[in-house]
């Protein structure tokens, strides 16, 4: 037993040395270099390590600092990735948006159909340029129309002013490319119209230049100003349900009156009649 | 042969780490020297043979940035070397908690060395300050399972490891 110790021991004693020799070796040189003055030798192992470690040292910098980029790089990318996402959204709802419009627009389209066939159905027509005005009678136009138009004498008028159609007067006379139009003020103009609040009916007259007027009333009729005047079923010209104007006031200086006479703002005014439609046909509403 | 590239290529790795944790850690003040933690694993693995040089490889390294004192880490390098190969009798490098306490307490030997060899040798007053060390040895210490890690995998059990 003793001499297996003895012979391991004697085994383990140069390995042992070697061990001692590395680190103390090591600890020598670097010793050494410790001791001798920068300059001269040092410098001059400074300079080989140089060549050793130098391409590490600028592998290390440019990793660093590629890594720093990497930061830098992920953060953008994460935005982009965030407004890629937003931006996304945004056109998903700009598509959602511009295909609500596109429905809006055939609706608006279907509408504008309806609307032109609707008025093509109650009343048959032409259209007519307003060719003449009377220089001393404002209150009668001449249209660039006639009978080769189908136009008839006592053809109801109707023109359009801020959106609205409204009554514009009635044809008086005809010729075969002309006519002449009698326009809601004239004094020689009159209609059957009903008030919208009530349906009291009465006789619309045109007055000149003062307002147009309304009678045969009842008295006990609720009338207020802004209410809306529209002709009458009655009447034997003009077709029922055009828009006339507006009441603007009640005369009440007539004395002994068995009726209310009512004034009213026409919805045309005679000026701005340029452009009118001639009801050949009412559709069978009158 | 292929030991040697492969640990060539960790020196290499060692290099970048230590620039990128010195230079990262050294905004908030905390000397973290990745080399060392290196060092102290090439020598936990390796046989004395290789570990020794490499050790000594690895303080030179840092020494070719000094300027007042040539050699002092190659010098605390090596004196790690000897104590991880001391403690290598009593301690079982596999664990992280031996791990750990060595880098950690390797960290603070190697940086109070440096400070008295510099002033020793070239009269001049290093001390990084304890917050200074004390969070670099922090900082090497939880790195060191990490650093162990990759060195073992790397290595493996070629010719230049120890057989534990």
């Amino acid at each position: 037993m003793l001499s297996i110790k003895t012979k391991s021991s004697k085994k383990r004693a140069p390995g042992t040395r070697r061990r001692f020799l590395l680190p103390v070796t090591f600890l020598l040189l670097s010793f050494l270099l410790m001791i001798l003055p920068l300059e001269g030798f040092v410098s001059s192992v400074k300079a080989v390590l140089a060549y050793v470690f130098i391409p590490q040292v600028r592998l290390a910098h440019g990793t660093t600092k590629y890594a720093e980029n990497v930061y830098e790089t992920v953060r953008e990318l994460l935005d982009a990735h965030r407004e890629n996402r937003e931006l996304k959204q945004e056109i998903e709802m700009t598509k959602l948006l511009a295909s609500q419009a596109e429905a809006i627009l055939d609706e608006n389209g279907r509408l504008s159909e309806i609307l032109n066939l609707k008025a093509a159905r109650r009343w048959k027509g032409v259209w007519a340029k307003v060719a003449y005005r009377e220089p001393t009678q404002w209150n009668t136009v001449i249209i660039d129309k006639g009978l080769k138009d189908g136009i008839r004498e006592r053809s109801a008028v109707i023109s359009m002013e801020e959106g609205k159609e409204a009554l514009a007067g009635v044809v008086v006379e005809t010729t075969e490319n002309t006519s002449k139009v009698l326009l809601v003020r004239d004094e020689d103009f009159s209609a059957a119209v009903y008030l919208e609040r009530g349906q009291e009916e009465g006789l619309l007259t045109g007055n000149g230049p003062r307002p147009v007027r309304i009678k045969y009333i009842p008295l006990l009729t609720q009338v207020e100003k802004g209410d809306k005047v529209f002709t009458a079923a009655t009447s034997s010209i003009f077709p029922a349900g055009i828009l006339v104007g507006e009441v603007s006031g009640v005369r009440e200086d007539e004395s002994f009156q068995t009726a209310l006479t009512v004034n009213v703002e026409p919805q045309v005014r005679s000026a701005a009649v340029k452009e009118v439609f001639v009801i050949s046909d009412d559709g069978g509403g009158r | 042969m292929w030991s040697f590239v492969k640990l060539v290529f960790l020196f290499v790795l060692a290099t970048v780490f230590h620039w990128a944790f010195a230079s990262g850690f050294s905004l908030w003040g905390m000397g973290v020297n990745m080399m060392l933690v290196f060092a102290v694993a090439f020598c936990a693995v390796l046989k004395p043979v290789c570990g020794y040089p490499a050790a000594f490889v690895c303080g030179l390294f840092l020494d070719f940035f000094g300027t007042k004192l040539f050699g002092n880490n190659a010098f605390t390098f090596t004196v790690a070397a000897c104590v991880v190969y001391g403690l290598s009798e009593r301690f079982d490098f596999d664990g992280i908690f031996p791990q750990m306490l060595t880098v950690f307490g390797l960290t603070f030997l190697v940086g109070a060395l440096n400070s008295v060899l510099i002033w020793w040798f070239a009269s001049a007053v290093v001390w990084p300050g304890l917050w200074s060390l004390l969070g670099g040895a922090v900082v090497s210490a939880l790195l060191a399972p990490g650093v162990f890690w990759l060195v073992r995998r790397t290595l493996g059990k070629g010719a230049v490891c120890r057989q534990v």
